[in-house]
């Protein structure tokens, strides 16, 4: 069986080497009340990976939606150990970066429009991911 | 890098104090993420106040653990005893109403707590209100004054309806702003970056709240990540509460922090002022179709006993509850449905002065302050099968919570289904 990698590159701004399985939501996850914080699970009405936990993962998301309350939904993960291990964006924004700050995981941002991670990764893929020179190798069989 | 001011690098190295100083730390690697060169002085702010259940995570009721945790993200215990002296800071909705407890299901303990978060938060600076629409209380930033809010709705209105300056930020950083009084120089913060990104085009006419509603919806649907929409169409009668209301379902349906209406919003005289003489990125267009299914992807369909309904999201202004009391007078609020109102309290205190709560609670009604079903959350809802609201926010918000039945309408529609205890196929809103 074949092994795919593909490697794609952003720019780091959280420092920290991690790997994990991707879970990628191309519509991102909504604020408030779209996860629970205290299992990372899933639950905004709609979303492709509703019932999914974010725990643990390789989250990679275009940006941040819907309520300001975004980054206080996923501190509140972190703090009840449901954070993943580390993540990524499209393109930061406010709401991700503000996010990010209080993470403080492995994140890389900003990646070029045909180095889209939401389009390149998909879910199950293994990701390893260097947030200080903002690599991502992407694995799949 | 980011650059500080000598003021700003006094209180990175804690000549301010503690909490300045942590806020300050937060805020400059917030900046770096960014990408910013430099900070900007706040002087608008509203902050999350109260004992909101996603606090529960950090396992600890003593407020000053969580407020070091949860909102500086700081594992050294600080105190939350001031803020920056040149912002006018008030609270955004907390998740118990200010003066009851009872009628929510909510036990006087978790009512105190939260009453000892808010008191905590008024003597360090924040002005408590309790309101997702700070500006029905004067917290009205100018064009290009610089503001923090943690109300999603507020950021999209502050900046395109106002023309003031304001990111999404978050929860956590609107409090390191209103402490330190400094936010990044990124985004809606800078003049350039506020040049309209794509151009949406309306292309079938927008009526009522309730179509202004779904129409931010719809743009919030097709929108990249990060778009500026600038909006065309031949709208007409447009008020406040449409475009609040409009502005306020954009931003929950997507992560927009700004939108221009071209001919209505200050940066937005023509379509090529809103691009700022760039070149739109991309489009869409708006019709009726468009319109009829974000309808039709918020409102369940069928028809069914209700036994909860509720206005007011964002908050009703003193009108909204006259224009909801006169349709009310002389109807009476079905035996099983609980009718509820959420305003800000001096509303409340307006519409009692003009009787308009004596007509609600005659219907066997109620008009409720300072928080809304959403933020009250699981205790409170769990009691209810079948909810109908008139906002769409409200009716995504309680789907998401894993509500059996919600059905969403125009607000008369709501009002109708209260007293008749049903939502009917009459109820339902067709393009």
């Amino acid at each position: 069986m074949q092994m795919e990698k593909i490697i794609i590159t952003g720019r780091g701004v959280i420092a920290g080497v991690v790997e994990g399985e991707a879970l990628v939501c191309p519509k991102s996850i909504t604020g408030w009340a779209g996860i629970d914080p205290e299992t990372g699970i899933i639950e905004e009405h709609g979303n492709i990976n509703k019932g999914k936990s974010i725990k643990q993962k390789i989250l990679v998301l275009p940006g941040s939606k819907g309520s300001n309350g975004w980054s206080c939904y996923f501190g509140a993960a972190l703090v009840a150990g449901a954070a993943p291990k580390g993540w990524m964006f499209t393109k930061i924004d406010s709401s991700a970066g503000v996010a990010s700050a209080v993470m403080k995981i492995p994140t890389i941002v900003d990646f070029d429009e045909s180095q889209d991670p939401c389009k390149l990764i998909k879910n199950g893929d293994w990701v390893k991911m260097n947030g200080e020179t903002g690599q991502v190798e992407i694995s799949r069989i | 890098m980011v650059k500080l001011s000598d003021d700003e690098n006094r209180i990175i190295d804690g000549q301010a104090g503690k909490l300045k100083q942590v806020a300050m730390q937060n805020i400059v690697r917030y900046a770096e993420i960014l990408d910013a060169q430099s900070l900007c002085e706040v002087t608008k702010a509203t902050v999350f106040c109260g004992a909101h259940h996603y606090l529960d995570a950090c396992k600890s009721d003593d407020f000053d653990v969580v407020f070091s945790r949860m909102n500086m993200a700081s594992d050294e215990i600080l105190t939350f005893d001031t803020t920056y002296d040149n912002c006018y800071i008030q609270s955004c909705v907390s998740p118990c109403d200010h003066h009851a407890y009872k009628p929510f299901g909510q036990p006087k303990a978790f009512f105190k707590k939260n009453r000892h978060y808010l008191d905590r938060a008024r003597k360090a600076g924040v002005n408590i209100v309790g309101s997702c629409s700070p500006y029905l209380t004067g917290w009205l930033p100018v064009r290009g004054e610089h503001f923090v809010t943690t109300e999603s709705g507020v950021t999209v209105i502050a900046n395109s309806i106002w023309g003031a300056m304001g990111n999404a930020d978050g929860i956590e950083a609107a409090f390191w702003s209103a402490i330190c009084g400094r936010t990044p120089r990124w985004g809606n913060h800078v003049r350039e970056n506020r040049a309209g990104t794509h151009l949406v085009q309306v292309e079938t006419s927008i009526e009522g709240m309730l179509a202004w509603d779904l129409l931010g919806k719809a743009i919030g649907g097709k929108l990249l990540s990060s778009a500026i929409p600038v909006v065309s169409g031949k709208f007409s009668e447009v008020t406040f509460n449409k475009l609040r209301q409009m502005l306020t379902a954009l931003a929950i349906s997507s992560n927009c922090e700004m939108c221009h209406i071209v001919g209505l919003t200050p940066e937005a005289n023509s379509i090529d002022g809103a691009l700022q003489g760039k070149q739109a990125l991309g489009g869409c267009r708006i019709d009726d179709t468009c319109i009829q299914e974000a309808y039709d992807a918020v409102c369940d369909s069928g028809a069914g006993s209700v036994d909860f309904v509720s206005l007011g999201c964002p908050h009703y202004d003193i009108d909204q509850l006259k224009k909801t009391a006169d349709y009310l007078k002389g109807k009476t609020i079905h035996p099983d449905v609980k009718f509820t109102i959420w305003t800000l309290y001096p509303i409340k205190a307006i519409a009692d002065e003009n009787g308009y709560t004596q007509i609600v609670e005659d219907a066997g009604g109620s008009i409720h302050t300072g928080t809304c079903p959403a933020s009250i959350g699981d205790r409170f809802l769990s009691q209810y099968d079948a909810f109908v609201f008139d906002s769409l926010k409200q009716a995504e918000c309680i789907k998401s919570a894993g509500a059996k039945n919600v059905y969403y309408g125009d607000a008369f529609r709501c009002i109708d289904a209260a007293v008749s205890g049903k939502w009917e196929g009459r109820c339902r809103w067709k393009k």
